[in-house]
């Protein structure tokens, strides 16, 4: 059976809670800015929305990839369920992997790049057709990396440690010209929590223990935008 | 030169003056308050009228013993302002 990510044995579990409260988190943020998009129609909230759906998309494909892989009767009943697509005895198994594993890494990088272009750009540029064009020449380098990845898992997580070093950059300049403001502050600390967990699964080749670190440290990552939420939502 | 208010940071600004007075207030007032043109500020009022956010009322005035026109900010208008600041504490927060 083809895999591209090597999870240790014993974090099996972990690692599966670990994404579900991050897509929770995901699914809460893009819910609220949609809200506040219906409220105010002004795109970057349907830009920020969108971002984290893919978010969301991208950490349930893992889940539901990881949990087929990892956990036996779940194989089993997926099997029996997806045989009509992928085959007795799941004869094209590898493909319908390589699929999940290419949903999974584009809309993650996806997500990524729009967030970096939303925290970037200043009001209303993102509603001119020549951000639209910018934005189709980065979906076009985000499919060929994540197809590239499908070979190379390492290159997924490069691209993701660059996009979000750059999230980070612009969250510093975000938190400065908003007079330090403590919510911007964790939001800049979330997603540099974020970036260092990528890193870790960047060197995950050296030792698979580095898998659990950098999942740990996404974790944090993601509690931290729950804690920032609540803040804001609570007012 | 500031920005360009958006038409949801005007209706704001309006609510807010109004909030700020304790609730209610003289349309003159309001329109210094909320540094808007008559010709604005009655066009405003007629869209948060519609909505219910506020409600024009006439109350005796003690100077002049007249009864005189005054804009109170409703419930739905202070849940307004309290939306509207989230929306900007998370504008904020994320950077948007």
């Amino acid at each position: 059976m083809f895999r591209l990510f090597f999870t240790p044995g014993w974090f099996n579990e972990f690692d599966l809670l670990f994404k579900g409260i991050g897509l929770l988190v995901a699914l809460l943020i893009a819910a609220y800015s949609w809200k506040f998009y219906r409220i105010d129609k002004d795109n970057k909230f349907a830009y920020f929305s969108l971002a984290f759906v893919f978010v969301s998309l991208s950490l349930g494909i893992s889940i539901f990839t990881s949990g087929v892989l990892n956990f036996f009767p779940l194989r089993e009943t997926v099997a029996q369920v997806l045989s009509p697509i992928t085959g007795e005895g799941l004869r094209f198994s590898e493909l319908f992997y390589r699929a999940a594993f290419f949903v999974e890494m584009a809309s993650m990088l996806g997500a990524w790049l729009l967030i970096f272009l939303i925290s970037q750009k200043p009001r209303d540029r993102l509603k001119r057709y020549f951000e639209l064009s910018q934005i189709g020449l980065f979906v076009y380098l985000v499919l060929l990396i994540s197809w590239v990845a499908n070979f190379k898992y390492v290159v997924f997580y490069l691209t993701s440690l660059v996009l979000l070093s750059l999230i980070v950059l612009n969250y510093y300049k975000n938190y400065l010209n908003k007079n330090k403001n403590k919510n911007a502050f964790s939001v800049m600390s979330a997603f540099f929590l974020i970036m260092a967990g990528n890193l870790f699964l960047v060197f995950v080749f050296l030792h698979s223990s580095l898998y659990a670190a950098g999942q740990l440290l996404m974790l944090s990552g993601s509690l931290l935008l729950l804690r920032t939420y609540r803040r804001v939502v609570r007012g | 030169m500031g920005a360009r208010r958006s038409r949801l940071e005007l209706v704001f600004d309006v609510l807010l003056s109004i909030q700020n007075k304790g609730g209610k207030i003289k349309p003159t007032h309001l329109m210094y308050k909320s540094n808007l043109s008559h010709k604005l500020l009655n066009s405003y009022l007629e869209e948060l009228i519609q909505k219910e956010l506020v409600v024009i009322e006439e109350e005796i005035v003690k100077k002049k013993k007249r009864p005189a026109k005054v804009v109170k900010i409703t419930d739905k208008g202070l849940a307004f302002l309290a939306e509207f600041r989230r929306m900007r504490e998370f504008t904020d927060a994320f950077g948007l």
